[in-house]
This record gives C-alpha cells, sequence and structure tokens, in this order.
C-alpha cells in the first residue's frame, strides 16, 4: 500500500525532479533527455530502491501483500514482452500463468514435490511447452495470422481451459486445489514473508534484466520492427511468424513462473487462474502503466494492485468502475501509459544492439539536437 | 420419440438464443471491423432494462419492448462520444470496447447486487404437442430469433438504409464521395447491433435471470460464431452462431458436458485456422 502511494506520488512529481536534476547540465540545447541524463535508469533505481526497502517499513501482511504485487509484476512483464514489444495482443496469458499453478500444484498434492530446484523449472517448462504449443498453432502455418484472429484465439484458449479446470474433478473443480505445502529447499521452508520476498523479487530482478538484455538486442529491434510493420520486416528477409512464437514463448515461460511463483504463495489454484479473469487484468497492468517499457508493466502492476488493495476497505465496489473509466482515459488519450508522463518518446524506443559510440564520455552528437517534444 | 423431441427443441432453442445474441456482434463486426467487447454488456443492460420496467410495475413485455430503443440510443451515444475514436486500430477497439464494457457491467452489478434477479416469462406455460411439453417462452424466442434475422436481412438487402450501410462498408471514401454520411451511417450501424444485443437480453432474462456476468458468458462464444462463419456478410455470423450454438447444445447429449464444452472451442478455432475466411466468405449481405 505505502509502495503504491509513493509510486503515484513519484510518477506525479517526475518531471520535476528530472528537470530539477537536469538544469545544471543544459548548456545543450535545453530539454528533458539530452544526452547525459537518462529518466529510465533513473525510474528503474527508484523502484528498485523502493522494492528492496519495503520489507522493512511494511508491516508483515503487507509484506505478504507485497509479494503477490512482485509476482503479478512478473506476469505482467510476460505480457508486455509480447503485446509491447512484438504486437502480439495475448488475451489468454493467464493459460500459461494458470497451467504452470495447476501444474506444480498437482506435483505437490500428487508427488509431495516441493523443492524449489524443481518446482520452479517446472512451472516455466510448463509455461514454455503451452506457449510453444498454443504459439505454434496460432502464430505459424501457411498464412499469417490476422491479429484478430490471435487475440481471440489465445482468449478462447484461456476461457476453455477455465472451463475444463472448473469441471473437472481431478482438478479440483470450482474450489481449485486448496492447500499447497511451503516451497522448500532441503529443510528449509519459504514461508511468506520477507524471505519469500526477496526470493521473488530476485527472480523479478533477474528476469527483468534478462528482458532489457533481449529487447535491446538485435532481436529486440526485429521484434520493434515487427510491431510497427510486419510488412516491411518480411521484406527484409525476417520470418515474422518464427520471430512472434519465439517471444510469444518466452512469454509463456515467463508467465509460467511467476504462475508456479504465486500458486506456492497463495497456497492454493483456482480455476481464475486460468481464465478470462487473470489474462484481462495482466491487461490493463500493461496498459495502465505503459507496454513497450518494461518498467511500465512493473509500475502499472503497482499501482493497480496497491490502489485496489487501498480502496478494497471502503470503495470495493466502485472500484472496478473507476478502474474503467481510467483505463478509457489512458487508452484515448494516454496510449502509451502512464511512464509516458516521464519518459520521453526517444528513451522509450531506446537504442539497440550495441551503441557504436560507447565511448568514456556522452553520446554522440546527433542525439544532443533530438530534443524531447 | 418423444424424448428425441424434447432434445431437439432444446438443441433449437438455445442456438436460437445464440443466434440472437451473435447478430449484433455479427452487424458491428462485418460492418465495422470492430469486435466489439462491450457487446455482453449490452445484452446485460437489456436484460436490466426489462427487470427496472417489471420491478416498477410495468408489464414484462413493456419492458422487453423498450429495451433494444433505450440500449440502442446508449449505443449510440457511445459510438459518438468514444467508440469512433477507435476505427483505426482494431486491436485498440478491442480494448477500449473492453473497458467500456467493464464500466457497464460493474455498474450494473453495483445497482443490483451480487444477486440472481428473476424475472417471469410474459408468456407463461407450455405448448402440449401429445406427450410432449415445450416451453411457450423458449418456442416465442425462437419465432422472435427467426423473424428479426428475416427483418435484418430484407434491411440489409432491400433498403436504402441497407444499401448505404454496405458500400459504407465496402468504399467509405466513395461512400462519402457520393454524398452518404459516413459517420452517421456508423453510428446508426452500431445503434442497431447494440439495440439487437439489448432486444437478446430483454428476450433471454427469463430464461437465465438477471446476473451482472449475464453477458461474459455469451461474449466469447458469440466472438468464435462471428470467426466460424466469416466476418463481413451478414449471413456469416447468423451461419456460424447456428453451428456453434446447436453444437454447444447437442454436444453434451452424446458426451460429458465438461469435455463437449471445451471440444467446441478447439474445434472452432481449428476451423478458423484452417480456413479463416469462415464459412460463408465474402462480402455483402
Amino acid at each position: 500500500m505505502g509502495g503504491a502511494r509513493e509510486a503515484v506520488a513519484r510518477i506525479g512529481e517526475g518531471p520535476d525532479v528530472v528537470t530539477g536534476e537536469d538544469a545544471p547540465a543544459a548548456s545543450a540545447p535545453a530539454g528533458r533527455t539530452s544526452a547525459g541524463w537518462k529518466v529510465l535508469p533513473i525510474v528503474e533505481g527508484l523502484v528498485l530502491l523502493i522494492a528492496l526497502v519495503l520489507p522493512w517499513i511494511l508491516q508483515d501482511y503487507l509484506t505478504v501483500f507485497a509479494t503477490r504485487v512482485v509476482i503479478l509484476a512478473l506476469f505482467a512483464l510476460s505480457f508486455d514482452l509480447v503485446w509491447g514489444y512484438a504486437g502480439i495482443m495475448s488475451f489468454g496469458q493467464a493459460l500459461f500463468f494458470g497451467a504452470a499453478g495447476y501444474g506444480v500444484a498437482l506435483m505437490a498434492r500428487d508427488l509431495n514435490v516441493t523443492s524449489i530446484l524443481l518446482i520452479l523449472p517446472a512451472g516455466t517448462l510448463i509455461g514454455l511447452t503451452a506457449a510453444l504449443l498454443l504459439g505454434g498453432f496460432l502464430l505459424l502455418g501457411r498464412y499469417p495470422s490476422s491479429v484478430i484472429f490471435v487475440s481471440l484465439g489465445t482468449l478462447t484458449g484461456s476461457y476453455a481451459a477455465d472451463r475444463l479446470a472448473r469441471g473437472w474433478y481431478y482438478l479440483g473443480g470450482q474450489n481449485g486445489i486448496p492447500s499447497i505445502p511451503p516451497l522448500t529447499l532441503g529443510s528449509y521452508e519459504f514461508e511468506e514473508g520477507p524471505v519469500y520476498y526477496y526470493m521473488v523479487l530476485g527472480i523479478l530482478v533477474v528476469t527483468y534484466l534478462l528482458c532489457r538484455f533481449l529487447v535491446r538486442s538485435q532481436f529486440g529491434l526485429a521484434l520493434a520492427g515487427l510491431r510497427e510493420n510486419e510488412q516491411r520486416i518480411a521484406f527484409f528477409g525476417y520470418k515474422a511468424q518464427h520471430l512472434k512464437a519465439i517471444i510469444f514463448a518466452v512469454g509463456g515461460t515467463i508467465a509460467g513462473l511467476a504462475g508456479s511463483l504465486y500458486a506456492f504463495h497463495e497456497g492454493f489454484v483456482w480455476p481464475n487462474m486460468l481464465g478470462v479473469v487473470f489474462s484481462t487484468q495482466v491487461v490493463l497492468y500493461v496498459l495502465f502503466g505503459g507496454s513497450g517499457t518494461l518498467i511500465g508493466a512493473v509500475i502499472g502492476t503497482v499501482i493497480i494492485e496497491g490502489v485496489s488493495f487501498w480502496l478494497s476497505d471502503n470503495y470495493r465496489d466502485v472500484w472496478p468502475i473507476i478502474l474503467g473509466v481510467l483505463l478509457l482515459l489512458v487508452i484515448m488519450f494516454r496510449p502509451l501509459g502512464l511512464v509516458s508522463f516521464v519518459l520521453g518518446e526517444r528513451e522509450r524506443v531506446g537504442s539497440f544492439g550495441k551503441e557504436p559510440g560507447k565511448g568514456p564520455s556522452k553520446a554522440p552528437k546527433k542525439e544532443v539536437g533530438n530534443a524531447a517534444p | 420419440m418423444a424424448s428425441t423431441f424434447a432434445a431437439v427443441f432444446e438443441i433449437v432453442s438455445f442456438g436460437a438464443i445464440i443466434v440472437l445474441v451473435v447478430l449484433g456482434l455479427g452487424i458491428i463486426a462485418s460492418m465495422m471491423g470492430i469486435f466489439n467487447f462491450a457487446q455482453g454488456e449490452f445484452v446485460l443492460l437489456g436484460a436490466y432494462v426489462t427487470y427496472l420496467a417489471y420491478a416498477h410495475g410495468a408489464p414484462v413485455w413493456a419492458g422487453m419492448v423498450a429495451a433494444p430503443f433505450v440500449v440502442g440510443a446508449i449505443g449510440f451515444v457511445l459510438e459518438a462520444l468514444i467508440i469512433r475514436r477507435f476505427y483505426a486500430a482494431p486491436i485498440v477497439a478491442m480494448l477500449g470496447t473492453y473497458a467500456l464494457g467493464l464500466i457497464i457491467r460493474e455498474s450494473v452489478r453495483g445497482l443490483i447486487g451480487g444477486f440472481y434477479l428473476t424475472v417471469p416469462e410474459p408468456i407463461g406455460g407450455s405448448i402440449d404437442l401429445g406427450s410432449v411439453h415445450i416451453s411457450a417462452w423458449r418456442f416465442t424466442i425462437i419465432v422472435i430469433t427467426l423473424l428479426v434475422m428475416g427483418g435484418c436481412y430484407l434491411l440489409l438487402s432491400r433498403t436504402s438504409f441497407g444499401l448505404r450501410v454496405r458500400a459504407t462498408l465496402e468504399n467509405p471514401a466513395l461512400a462519402r464521395a457520393s454524398g452518404i454520411s459516413t459517420p452517421l451511417i456508423y453510428g446508426a450501424t452500431f445503434a442497431f447491433g447494440a439495440a439487437l444485443a439489448g432486444l437478446a437480453g430483454a428476450l433471454i432474462v427469463p430464461v437465465f435471470s438477471l446476473f451482472a456476468d449475464l453477458g461474459i458468458r455469451f461474449l466469447i462464444q458469440g466472438f468464435v460464431a462471428v470467426m466460424v462463419g466469416g466476418v463481413g456478410s451478414f449471413i456469416g455470423p447468423v451461419a456460424g452462431a447456428g453451428v456453434i450454438g446447436t453444437l454447444s447444445a447437442a454436444l453434451p447429449w452424446v458426451m460429458s458436458p465438461v469435455v463437449a464444452d471445451v471440444l467446441v472451442f478447439v474445434l472452432a478455432i481449428a476451423f478458423i485456422k484452417f480456413r479463416p475466411q469462415g464459412l460463408i466468405a465474402g462480402k455483402g449481405v
């Protein structure tokens, strides 16, 4: 909760902070993102800093809540890769999240496997496999699939899985699988609380860095091209469908990782985890925070979950309506999400691969003249 | 024999309900290229208007008559204020209409609470055919569905309004050059689709009772039906709805309902994958 409020405040005062820091160095043409200062690392650093100190500030039950938010942020990251970077509208991202959750829950229930060294790889593998199967089916083939088909196909897949889980006795039906034992490492048990929080945060940071590397590589450049103009990328000789399938599988993998962490953190899995509820929830996080920036996904998750937790006592009924209105406003007037208030377009797009003039000093001259709008 | 007949009636009446719900979705998707995620909520609004009329002492049928007009008017306003901005990008339109649907659904949920509210059938009782009894209201739904289908077809294929709509669909620039006000046509088409959803909601509320998630249940089925039938024509989505509705009502008679439920979706997606243009390809009516 505190984290959310701080995050809101920070976003609000973002531009001032930046211009404040920028002012002394403004010998170059005025502009928030002149060559020397980049906002993105500052935002990322701040978020990380807040995340690191959070368990010391919060009470125990809030740390548990914060852990859940961090796991959901990991999930949001997976959707952001797929939609924000490759332009594939995966309306069924929860399928991978939930499938991994159910898979590891079954491992714990029927095989008594709770070791983190087995659970996390298993969950990741389930997510990867499911995403390869679904993505391969929807995206590959002789003719390129339309965006509408892919989005409705993923949505339908997630919905069908939800229905299957609800009706299948082995999976616990409507109630799901309750009382999953805690994750273990040797004889140590990961209970809810600061330890679980830092473990999850560590995983999030590592995944985030990997994703950041990925989207800033040549592969990421091809993805960005795909998102902007698929035909042109195809004319350059890229296999657009293959690129899409690969990033879809990567997204599924991360969602699977998040799903297995979530299952063990909550201690139970239930059909909503697979279905439209979670699938649309993650879309909200990313659109709200800002798709196409990894940090946007994280910030969106923190804000939406934080505010909804904060309001849940008094305004539980009104909150979904407010959420809908905010989302509509964001889509209509701020398609790039909240981070676009502090992040210039140039930084959002970023630079790819190895920077050519990566010398000791600042970036090459051409960047200087390119002030933010 | 009697039970077979009852089963067939059951299947046909469910198919009719799906067709009714999909009609509006299909018209909006085919004529405007928008997959309207708020369509389920228009169904919900139609049901809610009927309930309101009933709760305030008006006869149920009066609510049912009013529902399409009220929902159509709401649709017209929403199109002019919001939907209009989304035409350029179909995915953004999906997200925008999803947000819109979220607002409507949660508002209705706030108004009715978490209850299941029942509305009586305006035509109660059953029709007796020898030893078989079929619900009179479900039979009425089938008849109305057929009438509405025929009416829509005639409207789109035989009237000057239909001609304008089709012209706008085929070539907006040329339609504008010919003096057709395309924004008005888009608005009217969207309102018409919303009105059909409102009618569907009004008619099915006695069968399913009113609850906030009434619309969602049909939304995904509706999308799948539209894709199976083929976007771009009027007949396509109707045919798709017939197939999907019949399948989802018929399969549970021969296999476990859970498997049937999922199988319909899997079959549908596989079908669309290998025949993206749908059952009935091509534009026109």
